[in-house]
């Protein structure tokens, strides 16, 4: 989580939330969570786990996004 | 959850750590109507627990502060904190309420929004500030 929020910090165009799941069950069906850490980027699920800062950039910086 | 929101024994190092970050941070907690949670949350009281954790992590230094607000129509669920260095809203969020596990989620957003710079690698800095659209992430967590 806290590597999202340095990036969120890093970046006036990145923003960074933590959602808990248990208290939100109906966003967290929508976006398939099945296991935590869950990432989204845009709104769109992405991957389970937590991964090393060069390999969470490397997702979330992807071309594919915004 | 206990009465005691920090051990005793960590209050001593994280009064340090606080009280050495270079700007302050502002905690604004956004109460307003629940989802209804998973089965198994009983009577929890997320909001109450949500106001107590935060102000309890503001009470620990002054360079932390903290306020309550009604329904904000810019936050879409509730409850919610927001993290705000310097009293600016770059954008970080906790939806839901931050124990357990997820009491150092809270804590490391408060110590990074603390600092001037974030404790990234050079080159993530660099990557990042190259950005030029809109990402919001979303992690999806558990308190346990």
């Amino acid at each position: 989580m806290l590597l999202a929020y340095k990036a969120a910090l890093a970046s006036p165009r990145v923003s960074a939330a933590a959602i808990e799941a248990g208290e939100f069950p109906r966003l967290a069906d929508e976006m398939n969570v099945w296991a935590v850490p869950s990432i989204a980027v845009n709104g769109v699920p992405q991957w389970d786990g937590a991964v090393r800062e060069r390999l969470f950039l490397e997702r979330v910086l992807a071309p594919s996004f915004g | 959850m206990p009465a005691a929101v920090f051990r005793q024994d960590e209050e001593p190092r994280l009064r340090e750590l606080l009280d050495a970050m270079e700007r302050p941070v502002e905690l604004v907690v956004a109460l307003g109507p629940e989802e209804t949670p998973l089965p198994g949350a009983g009577d929890f009281d997320f909001s109450a627990e949500t106001v107590k954790i935060v102000e309890a992590l503001a009470a620990l230094s002054g360079r932390v502060t903290s306020r309550v607000e009604q329904q904000p129509e810019w936050v879409p669920r509730f409850p919610a904190v927001l993290v705000l260095p310097a009293g600016e809203d770059v954008g970080l969020r906790y939806y839901g309420t931050p124990y357990g596990y997820e009491l150092a989620s809270l804590v490391g957003a408060v110590l990074e929004a603390g600092r001037p710079t974030p404790s990234l690698a050079p080159e993530s800095l660099e990557r990042l500030a190259a950005v030029d659209r809109d990402l919001a992430i979303d992690i999806f967590v558990t308190p346990t």
